[in-house]
């Protein structure tokens, strides 16, 4: 019957659960995983026997004691105070430090400002001037960065006058002042109440913040945009103007002087610093500029039109729906960019200006030894610096994932 | 009476001003009074350059000079390239004993030889030829660089190499003639029928044999001077360096970005570790790494030269930016493709050998030679822990007593050579990218 048909019980194939030692993915795995444990621990024994063997018949101390030996040598340039014989090599490790960080913070903002400079150029109407920037990102970007330093240290800073003959970059002011002894600028001297003024700073940069965020949650609300650029510059203005003023213009500058032979007074920056400030800024500024014209060109040209029909002008096209769209593709690339910026100032070996891969890594590393230690710390910084910066850029890539929805 | 008109009114030309170099021009250089203005103030500053490069470079040059003090006396304000003349040798071989100098430039004709076929659209197997070039090149390149007695594995090698040079050259000539295979070639010869596959490559491989006894037995009858690795320099020494980088970056680099994708978490956690520490330190301090750390990890009595320190360090260093090259790669394959490769039941190594790393080397084209670039940028770098590569050569003709104090040229013509080299490569990858795109859309 056809009923006793329908009701038998449906059949189950139940796949064989069989454990088969040999071809079973879970094993091997493991297994592969414990013979590549085995072979770079037997590599890294190796590796470390020998060490110890050689630093025992070459006599060479080990350990992180040398970092308060007295160092026999001073750095020519230096943000804190030290001196040959009685400074650390712990504390030459510090102006290494942050000699690498100042030369390349300084380079992240000029190559940065100049790159977007060059991208604008380079995506211009006029024929002639995206050019131009073509051709200045390609012969940048196709020549050895060391060509380049060495070129600008001896082709362009050693070729400079004397300090008698000065060259005046403000222009008969007698201010900035460039000779081949480095760059002469007067340096600012707070006098007593100058905090003040620096607190009125800080409470306008506060207020500025408060004004465009209340700006933006109208304009979320209401649709009717609040112009918040000239309040804001009154406030950074005025407020800390007033306060500097009615302080009594606590404010000295020290100027240089020609005093004999050389200048007195005021802030120097040896050649070798602004030559690799130059040089830095400029061979970052060509990768800027690609990253700038890549990221403004990946918006699409839709757009553009959509912002144009909604009756959107020109500056506001750009400012509202251009650019917030093509910083995600700018600002990952951007931040790489200035990661090897700072790894990129380690070329200073070759100019002598006293990073920390040229005090520590060489001077150090010459008069003390302690290879291991000195190699090991030199490169944990640039390990440090480079996931700080990745970490940031985590961050900031989330946040735009937030915004994309 | 209606009129009909029965031929077609010929299309009228663009007005002229749309086409014309005139309607160019005010297209794109005066369209409006800023941009006429700009575009003359952008003329301003080329003309300044252009003048300036052509009055010191060319116009006031001094081309043949014994010195600098003679390059002086002919001209104050215009570059002395009789200077580097004089060390254009130098610049481009270092101190390779002069007498011997054909022999780097058989090994790279050889090279070029080797790898022509590549570019030949009608050759076959091109995989082949591709893998002997990385693999058993450096065995015929090093010996004709290096010299010295050859051992019995010398010996081999150097025979094979050979024999497959060989064996590539006849396979190309005759497939540009004919479109066929050297063995397809060689079994024609035997019989007019058609052959077997197994009796084809049995030929095929007895053929091979009588050339190896052939060669094997040249070979024995002649051998090279040694040139130590110290007279090793120039545009030679980088080229070198580079070259063994990039070759031996891209296996590695492709085992470490695949070890970084891995399920398994050791060999992730590993091979994550190794490309993350080499990218975030500069190349410098991993040179400095490898002179002053190698000779301690070796064991006591060997002694590594520096030439073998440098290359396994930027080999280390490049095989990092390499594995990163090759992971962006392997992201733009869809998952879909990897699912399909499973699907027909292919093995891991075969959908990534198969599936996988084809699809992706193509992606990856302009990143390798950007990466082969960058890494022939920083091989310059060798010449601060005292190598005599190309920066080197140039820096120490200031230092040569005739031409003392002659900096600035040799930095423009290093600058000059690079930048020959590295753009034609970039453009050259534009250009294979766009013809192996097979995307359609636009």
């Amino acid at each position: 019957m056809a009923a006793s048909d329908n009701s038998k019980k449906p059949v189950h194939i139940r796949p064989q659960e069989q454990f088969d030692f040999f071809h079973d993915e879970r094993v091997r795995s493991i297994f592969y995983q414990i013979l590549t444990v085995a072979a770079v621990g037997l590599a890294g024994w190796y590796l470390v026997s020998n060490t110890a063997q050689n630093l025992e018949a070459r006599g060479m101390q080990t350990g992180f004691g040398f970092l308060n030996v007295a160092a026999g040598f001073d750095s020519y340039f230096k943000l804190i105070p030290n001196e040959a014989g009685v400074g650390t090599y712990g504390r030459i490790f510090i102006i290494g430090i942050l000699n690498t960080l100042y030369v390349s913070f300084l380079a992240i903002i000029f190559s940065t400002i100049l790159g977007f400079f060059i991208g604008v150029l380079r995506l211009s109407k006029n024929w002639l001037v995206s050019k131009v920037a073509l051709a200045y990102v390609e012969i940048f970007r196709n020549t050895p960065f060391l060509i380049q330093v060495i070129f600008w240290y001896i082709g362009v800073f050693s070729l400079l006058p004397k300090v008698r003959n000065s060259i005046d970059l403000s222009a008969g002011a007698e201010l900035l002042l460039l000779n081949n002894r480095g760059l002469y600028m007067p340096w600012p001297v707070p006098g007593k109440l100058f905090w003040l003024t620096g607190v009125a700073l800080i409470i306008a940069i506060l207020a500025v913040v408060i004004l465009r965020r209340w700006a933006k949650k109208r304009q979320d609300k209401t649709g009717q945009i609040f112009s918040t650029f000239i309040p804001s510059a009154a406030f950074l203005i005025f407020l800390p103007g007033t306060v500097y003023l009615m302080t009594g213009m606590p404010l000295g500058w020290d100027l240089p002087q020609l005093e004999g032979f050389n200048f007195v007074g005021g802030a120097t920056l040896p050649p070798s610093f602004v030559t690799l400030l130059v040089a830095l800024s400029i061979y970052h500024a060509s990768y800027t500029a690609e990253m700038v014209r890549a990221g403004i060109l990946s918006v699409n040209k839709g757009q553009y039109d959509a912002a144009h029909s909604i009756g959107l002008r020109g500056g506001r096209v750009m400012s509202l729906v251009i650019i917030p769209q093509a910083m995600p593709a700018i600002v990952p690339p951007m931040i790489s960019n200035w990661m090897s910026t700072i790894k990129n100032s380690s070329l200073a070996i070759a100019i002598g200006y006293p990073d920390l891969v040229s005090l520590f890594m060489q001077t150090s590393l010459n008069q003390a030894g302690y290879a291991i230690e000195l190699v090991g710390m030199t490169m944990a910084f640039y390990m440090f610096i480079s996931l700080l910066i990745s970490w940031l850029l985590n961050i900031y890539n989330k946040r735009v994932q937030l915004v994309e929805r | 009476m209606a009129t009909i008109k029965t031929v077609t009114t010929p299309a009228i030309a663009a007005p002229l001003a749309e086409t014309s170099v005139l309607g160019w021009m005010r297209k794109n250089l005066f369209s409006s009074v800023f941009n006429t203005l700009l575009t003359f103030f952008t003329l301003y500053i080329i003309y300044m350059a252009v003048k300036g490069l052509w009055v010191w470079g060319i116009a006031d040059a001094v081309w043949i000079a014994e010195n600098r003090r003679e390059c002086f006396a002919i001209s104050t304000d215009g570059a002395c390239w009789a200077g580097i003349i004089a060390w254009l040798d130098n610049i481009f071989y270092g101190r390779y004993p002069r007498e011997e100098l054909w022999r780097i430039n058989l090994g790279l004709f050889l090279l070029f030889i080797w790898m022509v076929p590549l570019w030949l659209p009608r050759v076959k197997a091109k995989i082949s030829i591709g893998m002997t070039t990385v693999f058993l090149y450096p065995f015929l390149g090093g010996y004709l660089f290096a010299g010295s007695a050859k051992g019995i594995f010398m010996q081999i090698m150097l025979t094979v190499a050979i024999v497959c040079l060989v064996a590539n050259t006849m396979h190309s000539i005759i497939g540009l003639f004919s479109g066929r295979s050297l063995p397809e070639f060689l079994s024609s010869l035997a019989g007019r029928k058609k052959l077997s596959d197994k009796t084809q490559r049995n030929i095929f491989l007895g053929f091979l044999a009588l050339i190896f006894l052939l060669v094997y037995v040249w070979q024995m009858s002649w051998s090279l001077e040694r040139v130590p690795w110290t007279k090793w320099g120039g545009l030679f020494l980088t080229l070198v360096i580079a070259g063994i980088g990039i070759a031996s970056a891209l296996p590695g680099g492709i085992i470490l970005a695949l070890g970084r994708r891995s399920r398994m978490p050791v060999i992730r956690v590993l091979s994550t570790a190794f490309i993350e520490l080499f990218r975030s330190v500069p190349i410098i301090t991993v040179l400095f790494m490898a002179t002053t750390m190698f000779p301690l990890f070796m064991p006591q009595g060997f002694v590594l030269n520096k030439l073998v320190q440098v290359i396994i360090a930027v080999c280390l260093f490049n095989a990092a930016y390499m594995a990163e090259t090759v992971r962006g790669g392997l992201q733009t394959i869809p998952k879909g493709q990897f699912e399909g490769a499973h699907t027909i039941g292919l093995g891991y190594w075969q959908t990534m050998g198969l599936i996988v790393m084809p699809q992706a080397l193509k992606h990856m084209i302009p990143n390798i030679v950007g990466n082969f670039i960058s890494l022939l940028k920083d091989t310059t770098l060798v010449s601060i822990i005292g190598l005599f590569d190309v920066l080197g050569m140039l820096r120490s003709i200031s230092k040569d007593l005739p031409w003392l104090g002659l900096h600035k040229e040799p930095l423009v013509f290093g600058a000059i050579l690079f930048f020959l080299i590295c753009f034609t490569m970039s453009k050259y990858s534009r250009h294979l990218e766009a013809k192996l795109s097979t995307d359609h859309h636009n």
